[in-house]
């Protein structure tokens, strides 16, 4: 859930409760003002009734000329007890309606008699008024509410903008891209130290990752000197005739082992370079005419290993490409399609317009699909494979937005290379 | 024919000089950039291979310094760095040849040999061992007056180990002067052993006496035992 969603959700649901809470308490706080007020009245009709009686000692009906305001009853038995106040509902005279009222009911004697006496007044207008200023109240309380809200949506939006703002580039942050963040200053304290950090956290990252690129490559190309050294000492070892067969394979252990290194730095150099952006140049690469020349030049170990090759072309696939990597990119796929095949498999090489597949015959994969693109994922520890050639292939095709993908199915193994 | 190192690694540079003399040039050397710029400005070369990262220079300025005193060297360049870049600019400024550390001495004597011959030094478009005869202009072979027909990659095989006589060459260097980074070397092995033994064979065919020996465990060697 967005920020601004949960804010506005939370400011609802509390201005919800506050309204009920309010409306209910002042509903009832006027309610009970009205009741004081009427039953202050009914009092002081009361003392009136009582003063009118004391001094004509009597009661007639026609004193009075409110509706129904004082009836008396005179007692024969016992007195009960009395509930002073209360509420009751009466007939209009004129429609018929029942109509609310308060009554007050008091034991008063008049004359000689003890009478039980009522006295009651209309709530009707009381009530209307209730009404009225409960709905007034509502609609005000409503709108300052509705008011309140849509202001707070407005102020957090513009509060968090700076928020969002850090947010957007931060994710649009691509540490290859060697530059940190760029922040500007914000004028709220927080977000400015966010920033600030932010600035900094990305231009170590940035720093680190560069240097880190930087000392790869920098070893490799130390690396190689050493390795032509040893190499070159080797080779005329390999020459001197007095050597005993047996140091000489161990010579030549070395002499292959020296080779793989220097193989390996190789694939690694190449590998951070791509990284690195080095290899920036692009021009158009007729992939088809390229895959030609490749399977001529593959022809020996394709006959060597009794593997049978096709090439169906449904289209001319021309990629905008960095001709050096796109030799490398389908030779290893090739090389790939090689090695993990079976003697007498298939290479199904189609090419399409946008797209280039190549499918071999082969062992199932040991591995999890997924990892079969990182660096030094073996199929067999021990072989001779350098291990690199398909983080390599992924490493081109990242770098050249294209998108590489593998598919296993009935002992078909497929790349698939799209534009 | 006189060659002239100039590299800087002392130890690189020896092993260079050693291995080219055994096949009879008269090699210098020069472990830096001054030396080296005297040493070309006194003498005369046949060929010069130059490393690019000297302590005191670069490998480029003396290269152009060949071509502005119009100097008809060949040139080979060697360097660590496998960049796309260097290969173009050696080339443009007038090197014939390019070759990334760490390489093969067989392969840099190949090299060096197919400079030479390309200049036409010896006079002659011909290259022969024995009664093996190899015309480098037309790609022919001969076993005495019968022609030997060889395909591509076997003329290439016979043309390196006629390069390297009487040295024990290793598989791994073979197998990547033939094919290069376009196969991998575990295969590479295989396709190399059925070539040779074509080779072989349609030398003995034609009457050859059998110079390619295989040494065990390490690869082949070319001329009498």
């Amino acid at each position: 859930m967005k920020l601004l969603g949960r804010t506005s959700l939370f400011y609802a649901a509390f201005s919800l409760v506050t309204y009920v809470v309010i409306a209910g308490s002042f509903y009832f706080l006027v309610e009970r003002m009205i009741y004081q007020e009427v039953e202050e009245r009914l009092r002081v009709e009361r003392r009136d009734f009582e003063h009118y009686v004391r001094t004509h000692g009597m009661w007639e009906e026609s004193c009075y000329f409110v509706e129904d305001k004082i009836s008396l009853a005179a007692v024969t038995d016992t007195l009960t007890a009395l509930q002073p106040f209360k509420d009751t509902l009466m007939d209009n005279r004129y429609n018929m309606q029942l109509i609310p009222f308060r009554e007050h009911t008091f034991y008063s004697s008049v004359g000689d008699g003890l009478y039980k006496v009522v006295i009651r007044k209309s709530l009707i207008e009381s009530r209307s008024l209730l009404k009225s200023i409960t709905v007034t109240l509502l609609i005000t309380l409503s709108i300052g509410l509705v008011l309140l809200y849509l202001f707070q949506r407005r102020l957090s939006k513009v509060l968090w903008r700076p928020f969002y703002h850090t947010l957007a580039k931060a994710k649009a942050f691509d540490v290859s891209d060697g530059s940190a963040l760029n922040l500007d200053t914000e004028s709220i304290h927080e977000f400015n130290e966010l920033n600030s950090e932010l600035s900094k956290m990305t231009e170590k990252i940035s720093k680190d990752y560069s240097s880190l690129k930087e000392f790869t490559e920098n070893a490799s190309h130390e690396i190689q000197t050493p390795l032509a050294l040893i190499n070159s000492r080797v080779e005329e070892l390999i020459q001197e005739r007095s050597v005993a067969p047996k140091q000489m394979s161990w010579i030549q252990d070395i002499h292959e082992s020296t080779l793989r290194l220097s193989r390996l730095n190789h694939a690694l150099l190449l590998l951070s370079k791509i990284e690195n952006g080095q290899f920036y140049e692009r021009e158009p690469v007729d992939v088809n005419s390229l895959i030609k020349s490749k399977l001529l030049a593959m022809e020996e170990i394709f006959n060597l290993k009794g593997i049978a090759t096709s090439l169906t072309q449904d289209g001319t696939l021309i990629l905008q490409m960095n001709a050096i990597l796109a030799d490398i990119i389908f030779t290893n796929l090739l090389n790939n399609a090689v090695k993990h095949n079976v003697k007498g498999g298939r290479i199904d090489i189609r090419i399409y317009a946008t797209q280039f597949v190549i499918e071999n015959t082969g062992e199932p994969l040991k591995e999890n699909p997924e990892v079969l693109f990182e660096r030094f994922r073996k199929h067999n520890q021990s072989s001779n494979s350098l291990g690199l050639g398909l983080a390599i292939v992924k490493k081109i095709s990242d770098s050249h937005k294209l998108k590489i993908s593998y598919t296993y199915r009935a002992l078909l193994h497929t790349f698939t290379l799209t534009a | 024919m006189k060659i002239l190192v100039i590299e800087d690694e002392r130890v690189l540079a020896e092993s260079i000089t050693s291995h080219l003399s055994k096949e009879g040039f008269v090699v210098e050397t020069a472990f830096s950039y001054d030396t080296a710029v005297e040493k070309v400005n006194l003498y005369a070369y046949d060929c010069v291979v130059v490393d690019i990262n000297l302590p005191d220079g670069t490998g480029f300025d003396i290269v152009e310094m060949l071509k502005r005193v119009k100097s008809t060297s060949g040139i080979i360049i060697i360097s660590a760095r496998d960049a796309l870049e260097d290969r173009i600019r050696s080339l443009e400024i007038g090197s014939d040849d390019y070759l990334t550390k760490p390489f093969h001495l067989s392969e840099l004597n190949a090299r060096v040999k197919a400079i030479l011959r390309r200049r036409n030094f010896g006079g002659s478009n011909e290259i022969s061992y024995h009664e093996l005869r190899v015309n480098y202009n037309s790609r022919r072979v001969f076993v005495g007056e019968n022609e030997v027909v060889l395909s591509k990659k076997e003329y290439d095989l016979l043309l390196y180990f006629m390069s390297n006589v009487d040295i024990a060459l290793t598989r791994a260097s073979i197998a990547e002067h033939l094919w290069g980074d376009n196969i991998d070397s575990a295969d590479s092995f295989d396709i190399l052993y059925s070539q040779i033994k074509n080779l072989r064979k349609k030398l003995t065919d034609a009457g050859c006496t059998e110079y390619i020996q295989s040494i065990y465990g390490i690869g082949y060697k070319f001329g009498v035992n």
